[in-house]
């Protein structure tokens, strides 16, 4: 006989393990990719759900490689190493949180990025201090916004044209408009609309996400505080301006929240250990979504939130150290002050808010060419003739304009025989980095070639995330035309 | 147990239908047997020397007394070290079992109707009795000038996995688990006494229940399927929602094992001490887990080979039940007069990985300490930070490793710091 002696205890749950938690998350994660598949199929048809599919392979495709090249690398045995380092959940998350357009290129090196310096640089699974996918998410924001594949284009996203508006719509016909656009609060709730493509079904998400918590794969409370308390913060700024409660719904199913609050706020790895500690954690990521939002120029807040807030954790951690029975007065005042300096700050954010003028696409979705707006029209600065063709140059303001920066320039030419539009160009792009100024893509400026006179009806479908400089490109345009036809 | 600190207990798994409703098995002695003794022990008899079973042969001496007694007749061999259930080496007294079982009652049965309080304590000091629920602390030490106790608390839950031997016992000897709790409820002073069972123990609660018609100071409360219900600071936050510092008496309890009533009531009646115990011996590791009725002192390989031998060439052979007992190098270890179980395991070895900082350690932690940030503190020597998370209050209850996904040894952890912590102020 041999006796095995090990320390107590003897005794394991055979029911939830690292392995099983991760596999129940990459299953809960794939029921919502489907879903975004089947709307691509409905609405846009197979050449999108092709690109999809492709994108999620080769998010998958550069996490199993940069994996296994490290393994190698470090001398490591590479099915052990893959086995538990979990490469799949956050290749998964990262493609679900971009939208269709992206390039394979773009997400394959933000795969590349949320692998490498997201986890295995900080030592593996387990040691990495910000969410893996959140690092690759915010590499394509800094850095890869602009490469998009022209053929997948997809109309504005609730978020971006929120973004557009300022964040505050005090028109109640103005409201109304502006929601129908998306098919209301029920639509942004089903999620029948473009955006990223895991982001847009709160309703199949939290459909996951409850089933994930009752299997013990997530912590319900994280969630649950994180969305809970952005309606809340949300809902004094609509009550001190005198907007309905459909404001607070909008943020609550708009853009990435449910989708972070659900699948990347509740990654444990970066969540402090407590349950207050969590607790707190999630009305921090409630105050910086919410402030992000409002005030900066980001469209959407939630993964610079979850990035900004995974750096907190280890000092939340330290503030909830002790004998936890003894403690929850300390954490009762802890929770209450985070919560009332967060109802404080998101206060100040929503305190300056202004509604901005919001431009409508046209019925068919796109921008309509000659609108009848005369807010921040473009100026003729100079006008060239070349035969037949008119050469104009426009000074217009994009979005970086409105917010106190330099126009744009741009550059019309029509003939002036045909009353046709000969080309569109951008001769001095000043717009935001990143978003305004993708204006410059040759696939939008290509759309308005052809566009006569005759056809007032005519539109182009804006860039996404970029509608109000898209804008100010259809109005130097209609200008242009109208200078030539007076 | 507020909604920040987490349930601080958890549903098992018993495994407890493996031994449950099966005969209790009669394990007879063999040629020796082992009384441990433990330190600070005078030994009252000499090698060669005839003793009955029954004889007190020694008796432990430091801050509290309790007698041991011999569990067989027979001559006295002498003194040997041998592994014990705690895992130390420690002296056995080896008596020649001649097979006999010739008894003498130790001290004269007390009629616990007319005896006075302190009679009763001091009887139940001289009968060594000594809790039954595994640690072995002696029961009359809670009794002694016990002053302002309002609630006597008998605890039948029996927590631990596998183990089913304070259900077969309470089962067979209703009548005695009352007298047992009528006298300790005398001794107390209390004016109730409740009998704590699992809820889920229905047949259990429906006998005694039957037996308590008329008695209106003696009571069943159910308590939930969760480890560790058992332990006394679960049990009493489970009954009265509240906590204490050191002991129950503070907040007027007193909590004593079922099986402990049982063997108080044997001593009472017949003049018996412990001199044998019910085990359950189970686990996987078993060709068929039993529950064995056997004398103190007899060696588990003893046990074992009687009731069909191991189910395997590599087994973990664990003195107690599988959260808290520990793995023992050798089967030669004996049962003792607080034994309840001896647990027979298959090895089962798991992948540990990094921990990924759920958080489960924290909110199953029956103590309410923080295991996965003891585990830190322990690993970068922080005794400061060890302080403060309280590693001194981990009762080793195995549920940080059992609940870990990463298959990390959680409790060992704790267990290091909390090792570390003692030295550190011993300096």
């Amino acid at each position: 006989m041999k006796f095995i002696t090990k320390v107590s205890p003897n005794n394991r749950d055979k029911d939830h393990s690292t392995s099983g938690i991760m596999a129940e998350l990459a299953v809960g994660l794939m029921v919502v990719f489907v879903f975004s598949m089947v709307f691509y199929f409905q609405e846009y048809g197979m050449e999108y759900v092709i690109h999809g599919v492709g994108l999620m392979a080769t998010s998958i495709i550069t996490a199993l490689v940069t994996e296994v090249v490290f393994a190698l690398a470090t001398k490591r045995k590479v099915g052990y190493h893959i086995k538990y380092s979990y490469p799949l959940v956050t290749a998964i998350i990262l493609t679900l949180t971009v939208p269709i357009s992206t390039s394979f290129f773009a997400l394959g090196v933000a795969s590349f990025f949320a692998i490498f310096f997201g986890k295995l640089i900080f030592g593996g699974f387990g040691h990495n201090i910000f969410n893996p996918a959140g690092v690759g998410r915010m590499v394509i924001f800094s850095s890869l916004v602009g490469s998009t594949v022209a053929d997948v284009t997809t109309g504005a996203t609730p978020v971006s044209s929120m973004a557009n508006a300022g964040w505050l719509i005090k028109d109640a016909a103005v409201t109304e408009k502006f929601l129908e656009q998306f098919g209301g609060l029920s639509n942004l709730l089903l999620g029948w609309y473009p955006g990223a493509m895991g982001e847009t079904s709160a309703l199949l998400i939290i459909l996951v996400g409850i089933y994930l918590a009752y299997r013990k794969v997530l912590d319900w409370k994280v969630p649950v505080v994180y969305v809970g308390s952005v309606f809340i913060f949300t809902m004094i700024i609509a009550l001190t301006n005198g907007v309905g409660l459909w404001y607070p719904m909008f943020h609550i199913l708009s853009g990435g929240l449910m989708f972070g609050a659900v699948f990347m706020a509740t990654d444990p790895v970066t969540n402090p250990t407590t349950i207050s500690g969590r607790v707190i954690y999630a009305i921090g990521l409630a105050v910086l979504t919410v402030i992000i939002r409002l005030q900066s120029s980001l469209p959407d807040g939630v993964v610079y939130a979850i990035l900004l807030m995974n750096m907190v954790s280890p000092l939340i951690d330290k503030l909830t150290d002790g004998w936890s029975i003894y403690s929850v007065k300390k954490y009762t005042v802890s929770i209450a002050v985070t919560f009332v300096v967060g109802l404080v700050l998101t206060f100040l954010a929503g305190n300056g808010l202004e509604p901005k003028a919001i431009e409508f696409p046209s019925e068919d979705g796109g921008l309509p060419v000659f609108s009848e707006s005369t807010d921040n029209l473009p100026e003729v600065v100079e006008q060239t003739e070349d035969g037949a063709v008119v050469t104009f140059v426009m000074s217009a303001p994009g979005y970086y304009a409105l917010e106190g920066g330099d126009n744009n320039t741009i550059e019309v030419k029509i003939n002036k025989d045909t009353n046709t539009v000969e080309s569109v160009a951008v001769l001095e792009a000043n717009d935001t980095p990143g978003l305004g100024d993708r204006i410059t893509d040759q696939g939008f400026l290509d759309q308005f070639t052809g566009i006569t006179y005759d056809d007032q009806s005519a539109s182009v479908d804006a860039v996404s995330g970029a509608t109000v400089s898209s804008t100010s490109v259809a109005k130097a345009v209609r200008i242009a035309f109208e200078e030539l036809n007076k | 147990m507020s909604i920040l600190i987490g349930p601080m207990k958890l549903h098992l798994d018993g495994h407890k239908e493996l031994t449950n409703h099966g005969e209790v098995k009669n394990i007879v002695a063999g040629k020796k047997v082992f009384i441990p003794l433990m330190a600070c022990t005078d030994i009252l008899v000499n090698a060669g020397d005839y003793v009955k079973a029954g004889t007190m042969i020694a008796k432990r001496n430091d801050h509290f007394t309790v007698p041991i007694f011999s569990s067989v007749s027979g001559k006295v061999l002498g003194i040997e070290e041998l592994e014990h259930s705690t895992g130390r080496v420690i002296d056995h007294l080896v008596v020649e079992n001649d097979g006999k079982y010739d008894f003498e009652k130790p001290f004269e049965p007390m009629d616990a109707e007319t005896a006075s309080v302190e009679e009763l304590v001091n009887f139940m000091m001289n009968a060594g009795i000594v809790g039954c629920g595994g640690a072995g602390f002696p029961s009359y030490v809670k009794y002694r000038g016990a002053k302002g106790i309002h609630t006597l608390l008998i605890n039948a839950v029996e927590c631990e996995p596998y183990i089913t031997a304070d259900y077969r016992i309470i089962d067979n000897q209703v009548e005695d688990l009352l007298y047992g709790t009528k006298t300790m409820l005398k001794m107390s002073g209390a004016k109730e006494a409740l009998i704590a069972i699992k809820k889920t123990k229905k047949d259990l609660i429906d006998k005694v229940r039957e037996a308590l018609k008329g008695q209106d100071q003696m009571k069943v409360t159910e308590v939930p399927d969760q480890y560790p219900m058992g332990w006394e600071r679960t049990l009493i936050y489970e009954v009265f929602k509240k906590r204490y510092d050191k002991l129950p008496g503070e907040i007027g309890v007193i909590v004593n094992n079922a099986t402990t009533a049982i063997a108080f009531s044997e001593a009472l009646k017949y003049g018996r001490p412990i001199m044998e115990k019910i085990c359950t011996i189970s686990g996987d590791g078993l060709k068929s887990p039993s529950n064995v009725r056997v004398p103190v002192g007899v060696s588990v390989k003893d046990i074992v080979e009687q009731i069909g031998g191991y189910a395997g060439e590599e087994v973990r052979v664990i003195g107690g039940g599988p959260m808290m007992g520990r793995t023992q190098t050798t089967d030669d270890v004996v049962i003792t007069t607080s034994s309840n179980a001896i647990t027979v395991l298959k090895p089962d070895p798991v992948d540990t990985i990094a921990c990924l900082r759920c958080g489960r350690c924290n909110d199953n932690c029956p103590a309410g300490i923080l295991p996965v940030r003891i585990n830190n503190a322990e690993e970068a020597g922080d005794v400061k930070l060890l302080a403060k998370l309280r590693a001194d209050q981990c009762i080793e209850c195995g549920m940080c490793t059992y609940v870990c996904p990463s298959k990390i040894e959680v409790t060992e952890g704790v267990r290091r710091g909390k090792a570390l912590l003692r030295a550190a102020a011993q300096k």
